[in-house]
């Protein structure tokens, strides 16, 4: 179907925008990685403003607790027990048919991340939006978005404090297709050339211990989307090139100036090109016990000579209005129920655990992300 | 790290072992039998002396029928299928085989598979309490079309050594063909192939062997249904098939395998690489005293039966007390009261850096008998190079563990 731009009229009135901004956006990819609170907004606004196609990747199913801040499902959904991404797709094309949107319910890994983003028989998007809840998958989009060039909007929130930052990825030193945003001058430092690894499981809060404010996530998805158009429509100079941090309830926003982060780090990433998350480094495993209705995930330790032990105490603090927390020096034990269903939950000390109550992988990550952090 | 898991492969490996096989990757790598040129001709008489080595390691009388297999799971289902794979039409006739509960899954999936197939009846003798088969109760369910006993040497649950030999000559006497599993035994027990009456004994080579994983082997006795001669085909009589076919240097001509031993069961490049190890592990096994390395591991399951006999949290499955450690192979499964043996093997390799192995042990009619299915047990198994020091850490764990 031919693109009918007169619904964009008031978006094209803009500067910098115009009927060839919105042809750029008509013909451009975005891969939405997660479709969670910041995943529907970013979706619902890109398909609204006319994004031709886009990919959007969740492997959980929608819950009730989600409604508080997952636009684009309702009551219906929750009741259907369908997946997030399939539910945003639904969802999308009675938004704007005028989009193209493949769904995957799938987890995302190092090892299919990178056929993910072909999904639809495109060639690889034109740039990758964070909706996801864990530090592992953020670093594995980073590695991509560096590797393949392609732009990547950092975004989190959880509590009521939000963090976004538009990652324009450096070319390979030397090359001679070096990406327009570059050429603009426009290249921002990538994720690891600020912070070198991913936090170890267990040290952050996550949504689903500490709670999530509505409108902070609405805030950092649609400042997400804000950065995204500017890159889709080519006007790179006006992409932010600060990260920005916000807390709505304390009234405190703050730009961090990154930009010399590139020019100070040997980024293993961006100027070594190793591409560690994407070669499986740093993944966690995942091992069906042998009998049992458990999964066993173990993390890669940062450093196995000098591996940080997890704070069972502050753990049990964010876990006990979930249901029963027993814990010792060795072991930490959690009853949660999820969506309805009750797993038992053994943490240990350096961060792998084993989730009884599901035979399913990534049940398990899932329980982990949502309740450990990963 | 503490390891503790060397019922499932030895570590370290035995000196040397390493180095041989780069060596061996390095500068002799040729593919054994496939042409005449010195360094094939060398690769495999490194395969031939390897075999010689295993022959008289295993008082076996012909070493031309030891079979390299890349584990003992591969050699079993050589054996088990090559002798009873072929389909049966005709009910009347159907051959009826004995195991033992406490056999692994690569006896007893193999031989349940037949069995569904409706290619043989099983029958699965019990052990007692502690983990012993009583050889008489194997007789007792001898039958007229009983052909196999397939059997382990020793549980790889708990360690228990059954009585091969006596199960050997029940079979000789009733002219049934007895396959042994060696798994936990080869290397660290005596196994006679002629004393013992073993007709099929399968071996891994990464085990009480000390060598590297993808070894192992097959012995085949001269009892045993021999290979189909295409020049002459009889069918009435009762023929071995090969198990994998295809490629064997030598004969390239007839149309099936060469009915040749070890050729006829040997498709495909061997691990040479891996045998070249196995061979250097087999020259330190020659050199030390047969008996050190098994005393050294009794000892060692014997400190840890003691330790724990007045632990009231611990249950210890097969026989204990003074002398138990001399019923075992150096393997050993426990529970700790209140504790999945999933979390007790993590938290023993989380916070006391010690190797162990939780769960069924790919035995679950073992775990069934002893009702720890399915959450199975902790298996702790020691091997000839564990320290005393490294006892009195895992004691230490187990003691904390249980406090």
């Amino acid at each position: 179907m031919p693109h009918d731009l007169d619904r964009y009229h008031r978006q094209m009135l803009l500067p910098g925008f115009g009927e060839q901004g919105q042809q750029k956006l008509a013909d451009a990819t975005a891969f939405v990685v997660g479709c969670g609170a910041l995943g529907t907004v970013i979706a619902n606004m890109l398909a609204r403003a006319g994004v031709g196609h886009l990919i959007i990747a969740d492997r959980d199913f929608i819950e009730l607790t989600n409604l508080q801040r997952q636009v684009l499902f309702d009551e219906t959904d929750v009741r259907d027990g369908i997946p997030k991404a399939e539910a945003a797709k639904r969802k999308l094309a009675t938004i704007n048919s005028q989009v193209r949107v493949d769904a995957i319910v799938d987890d995302i890994n190092h090892k299919n991340i990178e056929q993910l983003i072909r999904a639809g028989d495109t060639d690889i998007p034109d740039i990758l939006i964070d909706g996801v809840d864990n530090f592992e998958t953020r670093f594995l989009v980073n590695d991509v978005a560096v590797k393949h060039a392609i732009p990547y909007i950092y975004g989190g929130a959880v509590g009521t404090v939000g963090m976004s930052y538009a990652i324009l990825p450096h070319a390979i030193p030397g090359a001679t297709n070096t990406p327009p945003w570059q050429t603009a001058g426009a290249a921002t430092p990538c994720l690891r050339c600020i912070f070198e690894q991913a936090p170890p499981p267990g040290m952050n809060p996550t949504c689903d211990t500490a709670g999530v404010l509505g409108p902070v996530v609405s805030i950092i998805a649609n400042y997400q989307v804000n950065e995204a158009l500017k890159v889709l429509t080519g006007n790179y100079d006006a992409v932010c090139p600060t990260m920005l941090s916000i807390d709505t309830w304390q009234n405190t926003y703050k730009q961090f100036k990154v930009r010399r982060a590139y020019d100070v780090a040997e980024c293993p990433c961006c100027k070594q090109r190793s591409f560690e998350h994407l070669d499986g480094k740093w993944s966690s495993a995942t091992t069906t016990l042998c009998g049992r209705n458990a999964v066993q995930l173990s993390q890669q330790p940062a450093d196995p000579a000098n591996r940080r032990k997890l704070d069972f105490d502050e753990i049990a603090n964010r876990l006990k209005a979930h249901g029963q927390v027993t814990a010792n020096k060795f072991m930490l034990r959690a009853d949660i129920k999820d969506n309805g269903t009750d797993y038992e939950l053994t943490l240990f000390t350096d961060g792998r655990a084993i989730v009884k109550g599901t035979k399913e992988p990534n049940t398990a990550k899932n329980i982990y992300a949502k309740y450990i952090g990963a | 790290m503490i390891y503790f898991d060397n019922a499932a492969t030895s570590f370290p490996k035995a000196p040397g072992v390493g180095d041989a096989m780069a060596d061996f990757l390095a500068n002799h790598a040729a593919n054994p039998g496939r042409a005449g040129h010195r360094m094939a001709v060398a690769a495999e008489r490194m395969l031939d002396d390897t075999r010689l080595q295993l022959a008289k390691l295993f008082d076996a009388p012909d070493h031309n029928r030891v079979v390299f297999a890349l584990n003992c799971t591969d050699a079993l289902n050589m054996a088990i299928k090559g002798v009873l794979g072929a389909p049966v039409t005709d009910t009347a006739t159907r051959d009826h085989v004995i195991t033992t509960n406490l056999e692994h899954n690569s006896v007893s999936r193999p031989l349940q598979a037949l069995a569904d197939a409706q290619y043989v009846d099983l029958t699965r003798v019990d052990c007692d309490t502690e983990g012993i088969v009583d050889p008489a109760a194997i007789e007792a369910a001898i039958t007229p079309a009983t052909r196999m006993i397939v059997m382990t040497h020793a549980s790889n649950v708990l360690g228990t050594v059954q009585d091969a030999a006596a199960v050997g000559a029940i079979a000789r006497k009733h002219n049934v063909l007895f396959c042994l599993d060696a798994a936990q035994t080869a290397g660290a027990l005596p196994v006679s192939i002629e004393k013992m009456h073993i007709d099929l004994l399968a071996f891994p080579g990464h085990k009480s062997l000390l060598g590297p994983t993808g070894t192992g082997g097959l012995y085949v006795g001269d009892r045993c249904p021999q290979p189909a001669q295409p020049d002459n085909p009889n069918t009435n009589v009762p023929t071995l098939r090969p198990w994998r076919e295809g490629g064997t240097g030598g004969d390239s001509s007839t149309p099936t395998q060469p009915p040749l031993y070890p050729y006829f069961l040997e498709g495909g490049t061997p691990n040479t690489v891996g045998i070249a190890g196995l061979a250097r592990a087999l020259d330190y096994l020659a050199d030390a005293d047969p008996a050190s390395a098994i005393n050294h591991e009794r000892a060692m399951i014997q400190l840890i039966l003691d330790h724990l006999a007045d632990n009231r949290r611990v249950t210890i499955y097969g026989p204990t007390g003074p002398d138990a450690a001399t019923h075992r192979v150096g393997a050993l499964s426990i529970n700790i009261d209140g504790l999945e043996p999933s979390d007790a093997a993590s938290i023993l390799d989380d916070s006391f850096d010690i190797a162990t192995r939780p769960g069924l042990h790919c035995a679950p009619y073992t775990h069934r008998r002893l009702n720890t299915y399915p959450s199975g047990t902790l298996r702790i198994s020691p091997g000839p190079f564990t320290t005393n020091d490294d006892i009195d850490a895992l004691l230490n764990a187990l003691d904390q563990l249980t406090a």
